[in-house]
This record gives structure tokens, C-alpha cells and sequence, in this order.
């Protein structure tokens, strides 16, 4: 299999701060990607040493085949990239951008960009200091398929997008995908991912801790409501479960016990069988978000520095 | 042909979009001989994964209610009515049953349920008889 992106152990700090904890992953084409974190987890990092704009501190990272730290201008050449905060020049018009854009580019760049533009309501003579936040972002995503590249690396794309907005990104990502190109997209809109996402990975304080085809994620992963006869069982039982291989979630409310567990098993229910006392068993299959949140793990008590604010 | 997606139903979105087409086959609104959109239009219709409209369409071709048509794309069997009819009637069976289980967990009794269950077919019907 020939992978679009290929990483190897990399490694990147800023002062203090881990962005990026030995991140290895393997891409194949063709497929929507969704790399999900929370802020400052490290996925805008990741996607700046990819396009050559950030070296690592360790490791090896390949595009389309090309090192990304020596070969930056191939893989900028070719990949379709959507950063989280573009910077236009904003004296320019629709048109002049994209024929400035064209240079870097082979013949017919312009006129597919165009098209796109059109496809977010732009006119090639339009201000780009006069468009709305949306109407910028159209522009950006215009810039990054007039080359109708392989792979297209959005970075929060939708982010501060209205609804429509939103709508005709997803649109436009899904149609690459349909194409059978490659589309590699950092988010934390869960919803988002969970309609478009071939795979699923979750980037947690600098390091990958799950790459997964999304239905097999969601379909292992399940949310049980236990209910036993007085809440001492029920706390036993507590201890018990949360020890156990893949249960991601454990709580107790008096005499019931909820968990968040995933696996393979043909019946998962089998597990809870030995358990003394139990009066009633539910369960229900989980979204995205509540598989997320249980993989993200409570909530960190002391403030620490964000990536962000370490890099000014 | 309008579908309803919701990525974050317990359902998956290819099951989502193959019940609906088939609900859609049973009830008249896609007929024998209807084409369906093609993969890509769907999946940007719908913004989801093209990969997800797909294996819906690979499997309604495996339970013989789409037929690829050379040149035609993929149309709506022959005999996909009486299935479709049939599968209509498992899933409702299903989605009662766990609402009957439900009530039952709860110690509703059955004639309770009974009574509950006429009082809603009723007053439905008399609502979609006025509309």
C-alpha cells in the first residue's frame, strides 16, 4: 500500500510545552481522514511540519511521497492546503489572487479555480478586503483545489462558519472523496466528522491514542446502564467493571453503574453475568461525541499553558 | 427522493439511508424502474462519506431491491415492493417492541399498554384523515 502521509516517531516542543509526543501514522489514499482533538492537543503542529512550514524536533514525515522537511516545495506544489487562520492580501481581488496563485501552479489552475469560486457565490471581481468570513474561506478552499490535488490538509475549516458555509465545505470535501482523492481533516466538530470520516483518530495531549475506521469504532463501542439491587452492589461492582480491558468510562448513581466499553465480544452483556445482584441491564449504541469525550478522559484540573499562548 | 441523515443516531448512516430508500420503495414514493442517484450526487446531497452511500447501495443490491442498469445506473427491482413491504413491517415490529419492553421494564401493565397503544392509533388517524 502506497500511503499519501507516512509519519515516524516525530517529536516537537515549544519551550516547555509537548506539541508532539512520537506521532507515527500511515495514510492510505482515498480515504477521509479526520484527525479529532481538543485545542492546543497538537493537530495544528502536526499539519505544519507536514506542509514543510515547522521542522520536528525528532522523526520523519512524508507527503505524496516527498520528505516534508527537504522536498517542502513538492509537497506544497502538490497538496490542496487549507490552513486554520489564512492570510489573503487584502487589496486584491477574487480573480487577482487566483492568478497570483496560478504562477506556483500548471495551465488550467486558473479557470478550475474560478469555478470553484463561482460554486461559493464569488465574483472574480470582488474585493477580498470586502468578503465575509465565510466568502474567505470559500476563497481559500477555491485556492487549495484549483490544482485538483491529490490530497487536500484542512485545518479547522469550518471553524466560525455559518451553517450554510459549513454545508458547502462538507459538500465540497465529500466530492473530493467521491473523486477518490485523499482528504485529511483536523477538527474538533465532532458532528462534522462523524458524517464524512472514512477513519477517525484522536490526537490527545501530542499523541495518537486511537486510529480507527469510524463504523468499526462505533460499532464496538457500547453504553451500559446497570441496575443492581442496593447501591453497595452496585459499588462492588463499580470497582470491578472499571478495572476491566476496554471499558473507557465508569461511574456510579446510587445503585446504578454506567459504563462506556468497547469490544469485540458477540455478546458484551456476557461480562456482566457474574456480577452479584443485578437486577436490569441496558444498553444503547453510542455517537461519536460520547466515544470521544470518554477517550479524552475527565477534564484536567490545573490550568495548563496552552500551546498557543507558548508560541507567541 | 429526500433522505434525513443523523450521523449521531444509534442507527449508522449507510442503515440510515438503505431503510429509507427502502420505506421510500414500500410506500410508492420510489417506484420499479425509478433510478436512485448516483453515489457521488448522494453523498453531496447528504454531505456524508461517499464510501457510506455506497455500501447502503451494495446492500440493497445484495437483498435484490436496486438492479444496475448498464448505462442507467442503479434502479428499483421489480420485486422490491412485496420486500420492502416486508422488511417495513420487521422494523416496526422491532421499534414497538422496544417501546413495549420499555413500558413493561417499567411495570406498566399490559392492558394499560393496550388501552395507551388505541388511544394513540386512533387519535393519529384521526389527525392524518383531517390533513
Amino acid at each position: 500500500m502506497n500511503a499519501v502521509i507516512r509519519t515516524e516517531e516525530l517529536a516537537k516542543r515549544f519551550g516547555r510545552v509537548t506539541a508532539l509526543d512520537g506521532v507515527s501514522l500511515e495514510i492510505p489514499p482515498g480515504v477521509v481522514w479526520a484527525l479529532l482533538g481538543r485545542n492546543g492537543a497538537g493537530k495544528s503542529t502536526l499539519i505544519r511540519i507536514l506542509m514543510g512550514l515547522l521542522e520536528p524536533d525528532r522523526g520523519r514525515a512524508q507527503v505524496l511521497g516527498h520528505d516534508c522537511r527537504t522536498e517542502y516545495l513538492a509537497v506544497r506544489r502538490k497538496v490542496g492546503y487549507v490552513p486554520e487562520l489564512p492570510v489573503l492580501y487584502d487589496w486584491m481581488t477574487v480573480a487577482e489572487i487566483g492568478r497570483f496563485c496560478a504562477a506556483f501552479h500548471p495551465a488550467g489552475y486558473f479557470s478550475e479555480y474560478l469555478r470553484a469560486a463561482a460554486q461559493f457565490g464569488l465574483r472574480p471581481d470582488q474585493k477580498l478586503r470586502h468578503l465575509s468570513k465565510g466568502m474567505r474561506a470559500g476563497v481559500v478552499l477555491s485556492l487549495a483545489l484549483g490544482h485538483d490535488p491529490e490530497l487536500l490538509i484542512l485545518d479547522e475549516p469550518t471553524s466560525g462558519l455559518d451553517v450554510m458555509f459549513r454545508r458547502q465545505f462538507l459538500e465540497s470535501m465529500v466530492d473530493r472523496a467521491a473523486a477518490g482523492k485523499t482528504v485529511f481533516l483536523a477538527s474538533h466538530q465532532v458532528h462534522e466528522v462523524e458524517r464524512v470520516a472514512d477513519i477517525v483518530a484522536f490526537l490527545k495531549e501530542g499523541r495518537i491514542i486511537l486510529v480507527e475506521p469510524l463504523d468499526r469504532l462505533k460499532r464496538e463501542t457500547r453504553h451500559w446502564i446497570l441496575t443492581f439491587a442496593d447501591d453497595r452492589a452496585a459499588g462492588s461492582a463499580l470497582d470491578r467493571f472499571a478495572a476491566e480491558d476496554g471499558v473507557l468510562r465508569a461511574d456510579r448513581d446510587g445503585r446504578q453503574i454506567e459504563l462506556l466499553v468497547r469490544s469485540r465480544e458477540d455478546a458484551p452483556e456476557r461480562r456482566f453475568a457474574a456480577a452479584l445482584n443485578l437486577e436490569q441491564v441496558e444498553s444503547h449504541a453510542c455517537s461519536l461525541e460520547e466515544i470521544f469525550t470518554a477517550y479524552m478522559g475527565p477534564e484536567r484540573d490545573c490550568e495548563a499553558p496552552s500551546l498557543k499562548e507558548a508560541r507567541k | 427522493m429526500f433522505l434525513q441523515i443523523h450521523p449521531d443516531d444509534a442507527v449508522p448512516i449507510y442503515e440510515q439511508i438503505a431503510r429509507q430508500i427502502q420505506f421510500a420503495v414500500a410506500a410508492g414514493g420510489l417506484m420499479p424502474g425509478d433510478t436512485v442517484p448516483s453515489v457521488r450526487e448522494l453523498a453531496r446531497q447528504l454531505a456524508v462519506n461517499p464510501n457510506t452511500v455506497a455500501r447502503a447501495y451494495r446492500e440493497l443490491q445484495a437483498l435484490g431491491i436496486l438492479d444496475a442498469q448498464r448505462g442507467l445506473g442503479l434502479t428499483v427491482a421489480a420485486e422490491a415492493v412485496e420486500k420492502c413491504r416486508d422488511q417495513r413491517s420487521r422494523w416496526i415490529r422491532e421499534r414497538l417492541a422496544q417501546v413495549v419492553g420499555e413500558a413493561l421494564r417499567a411495570k406498566v401493565s399490559a392492558r394499560q399498554l393496550q388501552s395507551i397503544l388505541q388511544d394513540v392509533i386512533q387519535t393519529l388517524s384521526r389527525q392524518e384523515a383531517q390533513s
